[in-house]
């Protein structure tokens, strides 16, 4: 029960803290939002101006914006865009579904590069040039990658549709665009973390006992190379939720990245503090999650915890 | 198991990614061969689309070039444009102006209906403008097409279908701007159930009397249009009647270019639109491209006189003799568009003075002596002029995003400058920034294209008073010859005063143009009977698929 309670706590600093830094970020750099969203060609002059800020709240000192906010939040109401005039739980969820596709969808593709790869892995001649398939990947940019993929699998080939608004065909070269890099990243950890495991004596005795590659590698020191990885992967994981702009906006999709990077642009604050809230949360609970991962896996943290409990 | 595990895991992976890529293919394939049918009446087109999700759908309210793109083909206006240029009858079936210009009293058509079934009347059009002028609406360009909040006076209902347009002092402009899509109309039922939202638009919300009914919008992704069935109220321009002969049209937006194009080339739209010159080449031999040359201000650099070295009218005529324009437009547009010599575009209806055309040159020696004359004689360790320490330089500030041709445009006048040891420092900087620069005015120069039919922007532009005076210029004889053009009605007696603002400008040296932007469209060969409106904007009512 306290560890709940820790866990909750822990997880409202997060968000408090997050939010706290958001808004002050936002504060700070210079721009209006009421002039970037009227725009340079408007004719709305000063007092209406004056009556807009007065409106959205924004002509209070930065202290009271900040408590009232915070007030806000703490009973559940993110507040009204400011662009929009919508309801922010409305402007994000209205593109939750698509961004929670593109992830998963991406996480998957990663799972297979990464069987995939250790696979190929367990011959050793191959892992040289694993490594150099890799590097590409590390170092291809996102926007390179999304355009070539686009110009063989559907300008060229026709078999996938440009644009991301036609169902599961339609979300595969993006998927593929996000998981090239992040499978050859986590891939690198995760191969160097075996490597690592296979230098351990144990290696030595399991492989005495008779047990194969492939055994070896599930029960043993892919077990070892784990913990690692899946931290790298829940950081992965939950910047892809806000993180995706680039692939948004080559294949035309909708998704937070997109909103939240108009919002800033826009000096859209509600709307950028109910990204930064979604965004910690994802984290937070990923993070949790990993951790009761990381005990399942790896029986020694758990043993160590206890320990320390008793 | 664990021995078998090298021979089935291999195969089992490869299997399972295969099955992902084929699923993808087989259906990816099917949704490509039903767009291309010949049957069916569903057109795609993929727009760059800026950031009309952005709250950018309020016909009233936005700004934006895409915004109009979408919902020209959702609201109806007043009048149109025929492709001569003359005032034709659309939503009204006539119209009497009063002699003093201050009355235009309009008779509707009795028979037009929004798309929830609500009556066009003198009370919507009433309602309508009313929305246009309240401030909370925001509205920067539907206002500014009326006259503003200072000369429009309101509407007044005679009966249900005759309605007067009042003004406080003539505007000349008025019936040709009455034409444009910001001058649209919503339905009473709309503006008075979901007026705040608006902005952001949607099915049963972006309610007009238009060809198209608004069905679907996904932020960031598409808006989807389809056939308004009952239509039956097209424009006297319109070579169409009835209903649209399309079914569906489906807006994709895609904000890079090479996508769009690949998108028509792949059969995937039929329309591309919003397309920038390096694009047209990569245009498929099965599609035509369209370019329509925007009438306005074409694209130029704003000096702003009233701030620092531009101050001095010899560092402007300095400034601009340095400029090889000819030679950065040719190579950096690809010969899709054409140098600019006036500040109005040769496609602005009867005011463009083509006696400008080759009125300067690209003169680095005489630069040099502009800039002697005016007092910049020394020159610093980087081989800038320098007068009293200071060195001869001016800030460009430029508004994010910048597309690649402006940057290299850039990069080019930056060039030709140091040539003559002027510094031109580049700041580009994104919409809240920039702000807080352009409204106090600290900056040297600024640039900007601005779409217009009638002369009348440079009211705006060069007037004291004028909302986007950029160059802070304050002329009480061209505040005159600007107040005079737009009360008066006689079309030859305005265009006469246009040019002489136009001449005094390539004198005075405040506004510099450099390109005239055209909207370049692709179709693929499929596709008949698009038309162009007067801004080259596509229009989809006559259009089909054959």
């Amino acid at each position: 029960m306290t560890r709940l309670g820790a866990r909750i706590l822990g997880l409202a600093v997060v968000i408090w803290g997050a939010i706290t830094l958001a808004f002050f970020a936002l504060k700070l750099v210079p721009g209006d939002p009421v002039d970037v969203m009227l725009g340079p060609h408007s004719q709305v002059g000063p007092e209406e101006r004056a009556l807009i800020r007065t409106d959205l709240g924004l002509d209070g000192p930065l202290w009271q914006q900040y408590v009232t906010y915070l007030g806000r939040v703490l009973r559940g109401d993110l507040g009204m865009s400011y662009q929009l005039r919508k309801p922010v739980v409305e402007v994000i969820g209205a593109q939750l579904g698509a961004t929670i596709q593109l992830t998963i969808a991406s996480l998957l593709f990663v799972a297979v590069f990464l069987a995939l790869g250790l696979f190929i892995a367990r011959t050793p001649s191959l892992r040289g040039l694993l490594g150099i398939v890799e590097l590409v990947a590390v170092s291809a940019p996102v926007f390179w990658t999304g355009l070539m993929l686009l110009a063989v699998f559907s300008f060229g080939l026709n078999w996938f549709p440009v644009s991301g608004s036609q169902g599961l065909p339609s979300l595969i070269l993006p998927a593929l665009t996000i998981a090239i890099p992040v499978s050859a990243v986590i891939g690198q950890v995760l191969r160097r973390g075996i490597e690592t495991a296979e230098e351990h004596p144990f290696v030595e005795t399991v492989r005495a006992r008779g047990v194969g590659p492939t055994r070896l590698l599930t029960h043993h020191t892919l077990r070892h190379a784990t913990n690692g990885t899946l931290a790298l992967g829940a950081y992965v994981a939950g910047s892809l939720v806000g993180g995706a702009v680039l692939v948004e906006s080559i294949f035309g999709r909708s998704g937070i990245g997109r909103v939240a990077l108009t919002a800033i642009l826009a000096r859209d604050l509600p709307v950028v503090l109910g990204v930064v809230l979604l965004v910690a949360f994802v984290f937070v609970v990923i993070n949790a999650i990993v951790d009761a991962a990381s005990g399942l896996i790896d029986p020694r943290l758990t043993r160590a915890t206890v320990g320390r409990a008793s | 198991m664990p021995t078998l595990g090298r021979r089935l895991h291999i195969p089992a992976v490869l299997a399972l990614t295969s099955t992902l890529i084929l699923t993808g293919c087989a259906s990816g394939t099917a949704g490509n061969t039903s767009s291309g049918d010949s049957a069916n009446q569903n057109l795609t087109m993929a727009i760059a689309g800026a950031n009309v999700f952005d709250g950018h759908l309020d016909i009233h309210k936005t700004q934006i070039d895409s915004s109009i793109l979408i919902l020209r083909n959702v609201f109806d206006s007043l009048v149109d444009i025929d492709s001569d240029g003359n005032v034709v009858p659309w939503l009204a079936d006539s119209w009497e102006i009063s002699e003093d210009g201050l009355r235009y009293t309009f008779t509707l058509r009795d028979n037009v209906t929004f798309h929830d079934g609500e009556k066009f009347n003198a009370e919507a059009v009433k309602l309508n403008l009313e929305h246009v002028v309240d401030p909370k609406t925001e509205s920067a360009s539907a206002l500014s097409k009326l006259g503003g909040d200072k000369i429009f006076a309101g509407a007044e209902v005679i009966d249900d279908y005759t309605v007067v347009l009042k003004l406080n002092s003539p505007f000349a402009p008025l019936l040709q701007n009455l034409s444009s899509a910001q001058l649209g109309f919503y339905s009473p039922k709309v503006l008075n159930e979901h007026r705040s939202d608006l902005s952001a638009g949607g099915s049963g919300i972006t309610v007009g009397t238009g060809p198209f009914v608004v069905s679907e919008i996904t932020p960031g992704q598409n808006v989807v249009l389809t056939r308004n069935d009952a239509y039956n109220w097209p424009s006297k321009a319109a070579t169409h009647s009835g209903p649209a002969a399309l079914e569906t049209l489906t807006i994709n937006v895609l904000p890079e270019s090479s996508v769009r194009v690949g998108a028509l080339n792949s059969g995937e739209a039929q329309v591309a639109a919003e397309l920038p010159p390096s694009a047209v080449s990569e245009v498929g031999s099965d599609a035509t491209v369209n370019s329509v040359q925007s009438p306005g201000i074409p694209y130029s650099l704003y000096l702003n006189d009233g701030f620092g070295v531009f101050a001095d009218e010899n560092v402007r005529k300095g400034f601009r003799s340095s400029l090889d324009i000819d030679a950065a437009v040719k190579t950096i547009f690809f010969g899709e568009y054409d140098r600019a010599w006036s500040i109005l575009s040769p496609t602005t209806p009867q005011v463009y003075d083509s006696s400008l055309e080759n009125s300067w040159k690209f003169d680095p020696d005489a630069a040099n002596k502009f800039f002697d004359d005016a007092g910049w004689t020394e020159r610093d360790g980087d081989g800038y002029r320098v007068k009293d320490g200071l060195r001869l330089a001016a800030t460009w500030i430029a508004w994010t995003p910048v597309s690649d041709e402006n940057q290299s445009l850039a990069n080019a006048f930056q060039g030709n400058l140091k040539d003559v040891g002027f510094e031109l420092i580049r700041e580009t900087l994104e919409p809240a920034q920039y702000n807080e620069k352009y409204e106090p005015r600290t900056f040297d120069l600024t640039d900007w294209s601005y779409d217009g039919l009638d002369g009348d922007i440079l009211r705006n532009h060069l007037h004291s008073e004028g909302f986007q005076n950029v160059s802070t210029v304050v002329r009480p004889d061209i505040d005159a010859l600007l107040e005079k053009a737009v009360t008066t009605t006689d079309i030859n007696e305005r265009a006469s005063l246009y040019k002489d603002v136009q001449q005094w400008n390539n004198d005075f040296v405040s506004i510099i143009p450099v390109y005239v932007p055209a909207v370049i469209t692709a179709q693929s060969k499929n596709v008949e009977g698009l038309t162009f409106g007067p801004t080259g904007q596509p229009q989809f009512y006559g259009a089909s698929l054959k």
